[in-house]
């Protein structure tokens, strides 16, 4: 520091020091205003149907953007959303149904999944194998209504891929 | 000591006073196209005399103006867009079918809106090219000028141009623009930790809705156009601090030497001024009497013409194309293919491309396509007038010896984006397949 400040130099200071400390609050309030608080987003917790409503092998839900997949009493749900970009993948039918086993349980893939978007491509089971997609898709919990024996999927509850829902 | 004369005229010629109330477009002497300058706001953009060279055609092509004028007609056009488009989620879809469908010159005025839009994205990138080859935001031999800095303005301005562009394809609240949205804001996520604090900055909460069109239709409207009109003006007023175009450096960087009549009694050599008995003068003014013209009329004239020449061009463009609707916004199906606008197809390819996969590590394409590789690009071009080392002089001038490897290096960026949205406007098909032109493409398989 140098000279001590006369009273003029240290007023202005002053001065513009808390006109700038006011405008940044006053902006900061304004920004911050714009992050919202409270998101008034869908249930992630979602009835579904009855199990018996879903037909063997794939059922496409396009409001939970979700593929449930049932093999006789045997149920699990995939995601249908590109990990990429956030697209939503469609379903192919394979014309050869292929048996696999994923994470050490049975499978069969009847599908495959193609993004639309930038061409990322996912095998029957939710694994990328080309495209731009970083991630397989997301695997969903499911499980069985106490009240009414509904399909429940929990959108918030990502799973591994050797998850089953076995019904009685 | 007398007073002023009195006389009408002399009157008009006191300094200060000025013979007529409004602005000639024939002035007769200097005096009267330097009031048409004072007393004119358009005209104050203007010097009373400019090079003449900066008005060639094939120098600048007049893309800056081109693109002043699709500025000038986005925002006229977008005055009754305002009064009849309905910013919200059920019914912004619905609006736009009116005022396609409905409303009298409606499908023109969104026709000139659309169209406008597009065409401000290629004007304004051909002028950053011209400007570039040009090497135009070099210093030259004005006072006080800072070139580099507009340049750097002009860049943010392109950005904002593209912002413009793609907020407004959102409005429709089509298929086009919700998905294009899901992409854009994902492309955003995708920053490493802010990333998606930012999406819910942009969309308003965590899914694509209300929040996000009543953000998009704030920004459209009033904040980028406000942030575009402020760097535009200023734009506008460092070119004319800069000594207008930098041709005009140029023309005084280099003029034809001017012989003046040898004098009879004098030997110049002897002087060491010059060999011989006549000596070549230089003039370095930039405003030498015979490069120069006055701004009114011949510039205004100019101007005139190349703004009514693209409201000509945009208005018969609006009234013979249909500017398309896709099926409302649809969150449940995903378009196949989903293509960005034109302007954005290169970087959908690079988000396509750029994934990579280090054994079991992967980076998402999306953050080195779209957040990385855009970023680099933009930082180089914005910092570009502090690295190029070319001298002063090749300002001005088309391809240069001086600049011609990186005019060369600068072409090469610019063919592998016009490249890369080739590829994706002519060759790629439903999900993203390469196709060549010429091949059949398949059926899309029917929807899920």
């Amino acid at each position: 520091m140098g000279e001590p400040q006369n009273r003029r130099d240290f007023l202005l200071t002053l001065g513009t020091g808390a006109g700038i400390a006011a405008l940044g609050y006053q902006g900061a309030a304004s920004l911050r205003s714009l992050v919202p608080n409270v998101s008034y987003d869908a249930p992630t917790t979602v009835k579904v149907g009855l199990p018996a409503e879903f037909p063997d092998g794939l059922k496409f839900l396009p409001d939970q953007r979700l593929f449930i997949f049932r093999e006789g009493t045997v149920f699990h749900a995939i995601s249908a959303v590109c990990t990429h970009l956030g697209c939503t993948v469609r379903a192919e039918a394979l014309s050869n149904p292929e048996a696999r086993t994923v994470d050490g349980k049975a499978l069969r893939l009847t599908h495959r999944f193609l993004c639309p978007c930038h061409g990322s491509k996912y095998t029957g089971d939710g694994g990328n194998v080309s495209g731009p997609a970083p991630r397989p898709l997301a695997w969903y919990h499911l499980s069985l209504a106490s009240d009414d024996g509904q399909l429940v999927v929990d959108l918030a509850n990502e799973v591994g891929h050797d998850f089953r829902l076995t019904t009685a | 000591m007398s007073l002023p004369a009195t006389t009408p005229r002399a009157r008009a010629e006191a300094p200060g006073v000025h013979a007529r109330r409004l602005w000639s477009l024939r002035p007769r002497s200097d005096r009267q196209s330097g009031d048409a300058i004072v007393s004119n706001f358009l005209l104050h953009w203007f010097p009373a005399k400019v090079e003449r060279s900066s008005l060639d055609w094939s120098y600048s092509f007049w893309l800056g103006t081109v693109s002043a004028a699709l500025l000038l007609l986005l925002v006229l056009s977008g005055g009754p867009l305002l009064f009849l488009y309905v910013p919200s989620v059920e019914r912004a879809y619905g609006s736009v079918k009116d005022i396609e469908y409905a409303i009298t010159f409606g499908s023109w005025i969104r026709a000139v809106h659309r169209f406008a839009a597009h065409l401000m994205v290629a004007a304004v990138f051909l002028h950053l090219v011209r400007v570039f080859l040009t090497g135009a935001y070099k210093n030259g031999v004005g006072q006080g000028q800072h070139r580099e800095w507009n340049w750097v303005i002009g860049v943010v301005m392109l950005l904002l141009t593209l912002f413009l562009s793609f907020t407004g394809y959102l409005l429709p609240w089509d298929q086009l623009a919700f998905w294009a949205v899901t992409v854009g804001t994902n492309i955003a996520s995708s920053i490493p930790w802010i990333g998606p604090s930012i999406r819910e900055l942009l969309i308003g909460g965590r899914g694509i809705d209300q929040p996000t069109l009543i953000r998009f239709y704030a920004l459209h409207v009033i904040v980028l156009p406000a942030a575009l009109g402020a760097l535009f003006a200023y734009h506008m007023w460092r070119v004319r601090k800069d000594g207008g175009l930098a041709r005009a450096d140029r023309a005084s960087v280099l003029p034809a030497p001017v012989a003046s009549p040898a004098s009879t009694t004098k030997t110049y050599a002897l002087l060491g001024v010059a060999r011989g008995t006549s000596p070549a003068v230089r003039t370095t003014t930039l405003e030498a009497a015979d490069a120069t013209v006055n701004a009114v009329p011949d510039l205004t004239r100019r101007t005139a013409i190349v703004v009514l020449g693209t409201f000509a061009v945009l208005s018969i463009m609006a009234a013979l194309m249909r500017s398309p609707l896709e099926e409302a916004a649809n969150a449940l199906v995903t378009p196949n293919p989903a293509k960005a606008p034109w302007y954005f197809l290169w970087l959908q390819e690079i988000v396509t491309d750029t994934t990579i996969r280090l054994g079991t590590f992967t980076i998402n394409g999306a953050f080195l396509g779209g957040v990385l590789l855009p970023g680099v690009l933009v930082g180089l071009l914005t910092a570009w007038p502090w690295i190029d080392r070319s001298p002063g002089a090749a300002a001005g001038s088309w391809f240069p010896r001086t600049r011609r490897a990186q005019n060369l290096v600068f072409l090469g960026v610019v063919a592998v984006v016009l490249i890369l949205t080739l590829v994706g406007t002519f060759m790629r098909g439903p999900y993203w397949h390469l196709y060549w032109p010429w091949e059949t493409w398949p059926e899309i398989p029917t929807r899920l």
